[in-house]
């Protein structure tokens, strides 16, 4: 019970984090589903119709959406669907935390030394995290039930519980799988193992929507049995084989993981590569990447970047081969086709590339600035910042230094991305303009400075929230896209979103003003970091 | 008329406080290193030790008070001030995968200035090889590490928060080899520690911290020659032992009846002592020259009052 509580004290912030983003995403995708569904039957079925056409589009990230005209199909197609993909996150960091961060803290020997058998720790993690994901999916199911009381509509209170027990079977599922994964590989290699394990079968059942030679291979994949339930609308239901499927996924996959962690040493993977032991070095290392500021930071991160530029290259291709059938099933719906011949003779592959990658790269450069900043607010926890700060070399010139390394790193991704989207697309005859797919790539590096901007500021002002806070940051960027203009908000509040500054480069050209928009965001945060890092305390 | 310039101390502070609240932190520390010697910082944890290095280091800001290093201010002057320092911090950071020789090479790109050869020499005399990745480094070659950083630029002072922590008795032997050979090559060394033998091979002077507050510095000869002694006492079978009188002499205290035998100590004068065993029949007493360690907790175990008088 002491070993459950302790992990409920160590995932607290996690907990809380994705209960409260879980409450918002659902209550305002709810109570924006009334802003503007109408009242008629028409303007709901055209409602209905238009979030096909989206979730075409998106096919290869959400599920078909069920009866999107009702609040319970949109909800369960924009709220709880992709909530799947949040939890799925949390899972990852949560399982790969627990079992290889907290293992090199020394927290897992800790506890260990107590007497707590190595079964019953991961048991009591396991149990820890379940009652998480039950908070957050209780939380998001209780957004959904006051955004429909907010409507003055009816709902079934069984299939709000029956989504919610989705997530919960998902997320374990999830957990258990990055529990193992973490157990066989070493310490350094864990988290971006159980990353690729947990995207690669994210992919096989999404891209099995596409290619119907994956669908053979889409039972291995637990979000397929997440997606045979869609329990929240008319026309829906939980699939009970599935859940029972998904749970058995969690049950085997942790007891599998409780097996390696007792089999293996603390420290060690189970799967161990014997190294040839050398002669003693008492050299410093020759490279000279590390006599010159910049560049000493992206070397240190050479293999991130490799990982991230192939990464990039990959889903740009993906994106590229899927985007001829995404134009075929748009073309395919009636009631698109006068919308879309206005584009069918100019721009509509590019519209459509634009819309479908581009969305993907912005999340995924949100997702490399925030990965930039918990480096960032690591250093000051393992005492990095410390000795960085005992050579000469000034608080600003750190901050500055961290925020040029991001800038090189993301101009290097971003240059992969747009070579391969410009190759890819020309191998699939789509022809994109050159100059418009320069400009959106290199777009990508402002966008990611307006994160790394806040993320510097927060690492500044309080590192060990720094995460947290900026995941709720883009979060509440992403939102203020999506919603602003349903809820009217105020342009400025809009534009503080660089979701909604980016734009359309690869349809539209660049807009001046948001690069500008952008760069003011990212330099106000920066100037601020260096403010409050002349002025805070250093050291742990 | 030749003007004579002085030059600055190694480290000045000057009423240097940092209050955290609820009485932690460090209060109105007046202290001065001069230049070439090697200085011992002693307290039980808790104690301030390492508040004072991090504001030596500029790491924290001070709530009152300054400190100068070298003459320059370690608040407006830091960067200054880091050209000057070999600094060792007493949690070792944590460089994850990077290799040995990695980190000394990113270190020291930042730093600039880094011999090579001073590397090679220093970590072949430590026997940290280099090409091992920093997680699977032990506690004590993370701690040679961490030395072979701290001195390898040759700085001017040398700031060193708890070094030997983690390393085995020969590498300890090592390590204070090194610090001897730094001194004699004209450096400062400002060393913190709770270890009393660390502090009696290496230091020139000791200061004495307690709970924030500078209790005394002194030579290390000065420490010893405090009067406390460990007194043993053997008296002849079948006689009367006056342990009252013992007990009530002046500065007698700790004591222990055995058989035949009292063990003390004895604060100062003798002459109470004596006294009291002037009707006994002794057939052995012996005095232990106090060691520093018997010094040090005898600091540390007594009511402040008497700290705050002695």
């Amino acid at each position: 019970m002491t070993a459950v509580l302790l992990a409920l004290r160590l995932g607290r912030w996690g907990i809380v984090g994705f209960s409260l983003a879980g409450f918002v995403f659902n209550f305002v995708n709810a109570v924006a589903f009334f802003q503007i569904a109408g009242h008629t039957p028409q303007e709901r079925a055209a409602l209905g119709a238009t979030m096909s056409a989206l979730a075409a589009q998106l096919v290869v990230l959400l599920p078909p959406p069920i009866r999107p005209d009702t609040v319970a199909g949109y909800v369960q197609f924009r709220g709880f669907n992709s909530l799947a993909i949040l939890l799925a996150v949390w899972a990852l960091a949560s399982a790969t935390g627990f079992a290889r961060a907290d293992e090199e803290k020394g927290l897992v020997e800790s506890e260990l030394a107590t007497g707590t058998s190595r079964v019953a720790l991961v048991g009591s993690r396991v149990l820890a995290f379940a009652i998480g994901l039950a908070v957050a999916a209780a939380m998001a199911g209780m957004a959904f039930v006051l955004g429909v009381a907010s409507g003055n509509e009816s709902f079934e209170r069984g299939r709000v519980v029956e989504a919610a027990a989705n997530l919960v079977a998902l997320g374990l599922a999830c957990y258990g799988i990055s529990l193992l994964v973490s157990q066989l590989t070493a310490a350094r290699f864990a988290t971006a193992a159980a990353g690729a394990v947990l995207l690669a079968l994210f992919f096989l059942n999404s891209l099995s929507r596409v290619f119907s030679w994956l669908s053979t291979w889409r039972w291995l994949s637990p979000f397929r049995y997440y997606d045979l339930s869609q329990p929240l609308p008319q026309g829906g239901q939980l699939d009970v084989r599935a859940f029972l499927v998904l749970l058995g996924i969690a049950l085997v996959a942790s007891s599998a993981a409780a097996f390696a962690f007792w089999r293996r040493d603390l420290g060690g993977a189970l799967v161990r590569v014997p190294m040839r032991a050398g002669p003693p070095r008492y050299e410093p290392s020759t490279s000279p990447w590390w006599r010159y500021p910049v560049l000493r930071g992206v070397y240190e991160r050479r293999l991130g970047v490799l990982a991230w530029s192939a990464g990039v290259a990959a889903l740009a291709v993906l994106f590229v081969s899927l985007t001829r059938t995404i134009v075929n099933v748009l073309l395919n719906i009636p009631a698109l086709l006068p919308y879309l011949s206005i584009f069918v003779h100019q721009q509509l592959y590019p519209a459509v590339l634009g819309y479908t990658w581009l969305n993907v790269a912005q999340l995924l450069f949100a997702g490399l600035a925030i990965t930039h900043v918990a480096r960032w607010s690591a250093e000051d926890s393992d005492g990095r910042l410390e000795m960085a700060l005992s050579a000469p070399y000034s608080r600003a010139a750190v901050v500055v230094e961290r925020m040029a390394v991001l800038v090189a790193v993301a101009l290097v991704v971003a240059a992969v991305s747009g070579l391969t989207l410009y190759y890819a697309s020309h191998a699939n005859g789509i022809d994109l303009s050159v100059p418009r797919l320069t400009a959106a790539s290199l777009m990508l590096v402002p966008f990611a400075l307006v994160f790394a901007g806040a993320g510097a500021l927060l690492a500044s002002w309080n590192p060990r929230a720094t995460v947290g806070l900026l995941g709720a940051f883009a979060f509440a960027s992403y939102l203020d896209t999506e919603l602003g203009p349903v809820f009217k908000l105020p342009l400025w509040l809009q534009d503080l979103s660089a979701f909604k500054l980016f734009g359309t480069p690869l349809v539209t050209g660049v807009e001046w003003r948001s690069v500008t928009l952008m760069l003011l965001l990212a330099a106000a945060g920066v100037g601020s970091s260096i403010l409050l890092m002349q002025r805070r305390d250093v050291g742990r | 008329m030749l003007a004579l310039r002085v030059a600055p101390p190694a480290i000045r502070t000057d009423r240097l406080s940092k209050d955290y609240g609820v009485g932690r932190g460090l209060f109105e520390l007046d202290l001065q290193v001069t230049g070439q010697e090697v200085f011992g910082y002693l307290g039980p944890n808790g104690s301030g030790k390492t508040t004072t290095i991090r504001l030596l280091m500029g790491m924290i800001r001070p709530t009152g008070g300054t400190a100068h290093v070298f003459g320059l201010d370690c608040v407006r002057d830091s960067v200054q001030v880091k050209r000057k320092v070999g600094y060792l911090p007493g949690d070792v950071p944590q460089y994850g995968s990077l290799t040995g020789d990695e980190v000394i090479a990113y270190l020291g790109g930042m730093r600039g200035g880094v011999d090579r050869r001073r590397v090679h020499r220093l970590a072949e005399r430590f026997d940290l090889d280099l090409s091992r990745r920093f997680r699977e480094y032990s506690s004590g070659n993370k701690q040679k590490l961490a030395i072979v950083v701290a001195f390898m630029h040759r700085p001017d002072l040398l700031i060193l928060d708890e070094p030997t922590s983690g390393l085995d008795p020969l590498n300890q032997q090592e390590f204070y080899a090194l610090l001897r050979e730094t001194r004699d090559d004209g450096a400062t060394v400002f060393l913190s520690s709770h270890i009393l033998s660390e502090v009696e091979h290496v230091c020139d002077r000791v200061g004495i911290i307690r709970d924030g507050r500078l209790v005394r510095v002194a030579e290390l000869d000065d420490l010893r020659h405090i009067r406390v002694h460990r007194v043993e006492i053997e008296f002849a079978p079948g006689t009367p032992i006056p342990e009252r009188e013992i007990r009530a002499a002046e500065g007698v205290e700790e004591m222990k009846a055995e058989g035949d035998r009292i063990t003390c100590t004895v604060r100062g004068s003798f002459d109470p002592l004596l006294h009291a065993l002037r009707d006994a029949t002794v057939t052995d007493l012996v005095s232990t020259e106090p060691s520093l360690e018997d010094v040090f907790l005898s600091y540390f175990s007594e009511p402040r009052r008497r700290l705050l008088t002695s």
